[in-house]
């Protein structure tokens, strides 16, 4: 069943896609500043990998949220300026240490886990269907992610460090994540999603254990970073002047 | 000077049921886990692919036929001790024609040591087409299962926009090419 178009459902629908479609998107451009960067070869063309996927991902939301829309993905990701992204600030702070874009990923892998296991029930259709398929390649960055977490977090006193530093950093930022958007109540009596506050709970049951079995501490920073999606930090202007550089030069360009 | 670089592993991999495995390359990672999650990134990023095995290079014994015929296997000196018996995967490059068929999976041998089981199959699999042997215990090879299949390998089938022709630019700079060859044939 589709909604009618202008009602409350259709524009939370359309909200809850441009904020995924912007984690994904945002998310994968940071990954892939490490392209050509990473600590070995291999590990450099599995994180490029990781990040071509989820500007893969990026591309079937923006792609659902135009048919509901008519927006054009293009228009959306070259010609929006950073206060229209809606995108949580976890997925914008720029990459520090290898430690630290490898925590965020697993952070976020974990985050992606739970909303798809729920979404792929969805009763929109084309979103359960989207789901199916992201959370097949999902699967495999959690466990590549939860692999390089287990064996960093268990390795040498100096990656055990820079891991723990790295998780006391994003700890705070993951808190966005479980912001109710604007309208969830409608998408929640429509079935289309589950609730944020559930999702907050099975993200802890899985998270907390996980990080602790890899010698890690859960942050004692309790603080949290609720702000609505619209609030980002000036890391996310200096990344979408990389990102959008190109297509703004030659706006009439096809590629 | 230590040596920091990973360990080895070959990396074989199977296109479809009843092909045999085919050794793919190679990827350093610092276990058999680890391995396998790079061998299928760096080699089912385009093509099918149901099964991969992963082998620290260590663990292999290989001959070339030269090496067999300068050195025949019974000069080797082998302490052939009491070890258990355990099965040896062998593996075997019978082609010349191709550059990129490297050894593949040819079949299984009981066996104490590495020498024994590339006698043992030199008497069952050889032939005069055959160029490289490869052997090493079944123990040593971390194998996909069946549940990877999907998250691993399935994927890679409908990225379609990894595909170069998937992008205008690179379609015309393909044409325009071989537009250049013909009128440089002609």
């Amino acid at each position: 069943m589709s909604p009618d178009p202008d009602s409350e459902l259709k524009q939370a629908l359309a909200r809850l896609l441009l904020a995924m479609a912007d984690d994904e998107l945002v998310l994968g451009h940071r990954d892939s500043e490490w392209t050509g960067h990473a600590p070995i070869l291999e590990e450099d063309i599995a994180f490029s990998n990781i990040a071509q996927d989820e500007l893969g991902h990026a591309i079937a939301w923006y792609g659902l949220l135009g048919e509901l829309t008519g927006d054009e993905p293009n228009e959306l990701v070259y010609f929006r300026d950073h206060e229209g992204y809606r995108n949580v600030v976890l997925v914008e702070l720029p990459n520090d240490d290898w430690a630290f874009s490898m925590m965020r990923q697993y952070l976020f892998d974990a985050f992606e886990m739970v909303k798809l296991s729920k979404l792929i029930e969805s009763l929109y259709r084309p979103v359960a269907e989207a789901a199916a398929k992201i959370r097949i390649e999902e699967m495999y960055h959690y466990r590549h992610t939860s692999n390089w977490i287990k064996r960093l977090g268990l390795g040498t006193e100096e990656s055990n460090r820079r891991l723990q530093g790295a998780a006391d950093t994003l700890w705070p930022y993951t808190s966005q994540l479980f912001v109710p958007l604007p309208g969830e109540e409608a998408l929640l009596q429509a079935g289309y999603v589950a609730s944020s506050g559930e999702l907050h709970r099975l993200w802890n049951d899985l998270v907390m254990p996980f990080l602790e079995g890899a010698g890690l501490l859960i942050p004692s920073d309790k603080s949290v970073f609720a702000t609505r999606r619209s609030q980002h930090t000036d890391h996310l202007k200096v990344l979408l002047a990389d990102l959008q550089a190109v297509a703004r030069m030659y706006p009439d360009a096809q590629w | 000077m230590n040596d920091t670089q990973w360990p080895r592993f070959e990396v074989f991999q199977q296109d479809q049921d009843g092909r045999p495995h085919q050794n793919a390359g190679s990827v350093h990672a610092p276990d058999g886990e680890i391995a396998l999650q790079y061998a299928r990134d760096v080699f089912v990023r385009r093509p099918q692919c149901i099964s991969m095995w992963v082998v620290p290079a260590e663990a292999i014994f290989a001959k070339t036929a030269q090496e067999l015929e300068a050195e025949p296997l019974w000069q080797e000196s082998t302490s052939e001790s009491r070890t258990a018996v355990e099965t040896y995967y062998v593996f075997q490059k019978v082609s010349q024609r191709r550059s990129m068929t490297y050894v593949r999976h040819v079949g299984q041998v009981e066996a104490t040591s590495p020498v024994q089981a590339l006698q043992r199959a030199l008497g069952r699999y050889g032939h005069s087409e055959s160029y490289v042997w490869w052997v090493c215990p079944e123990t040593a090879i971390v194998k996909s299962n069946m549940d990877d299949v999907q998250s691993m390998f399935a994927p890679s089938l409908d990225k379609t926009y990894r595909m170069p022709q998937e992008y205008r630019v690179m379609r015309e700079m393909l044409e325009a090419t071989s537009e250049q060859m013909k009128t440089e044939e002609e």
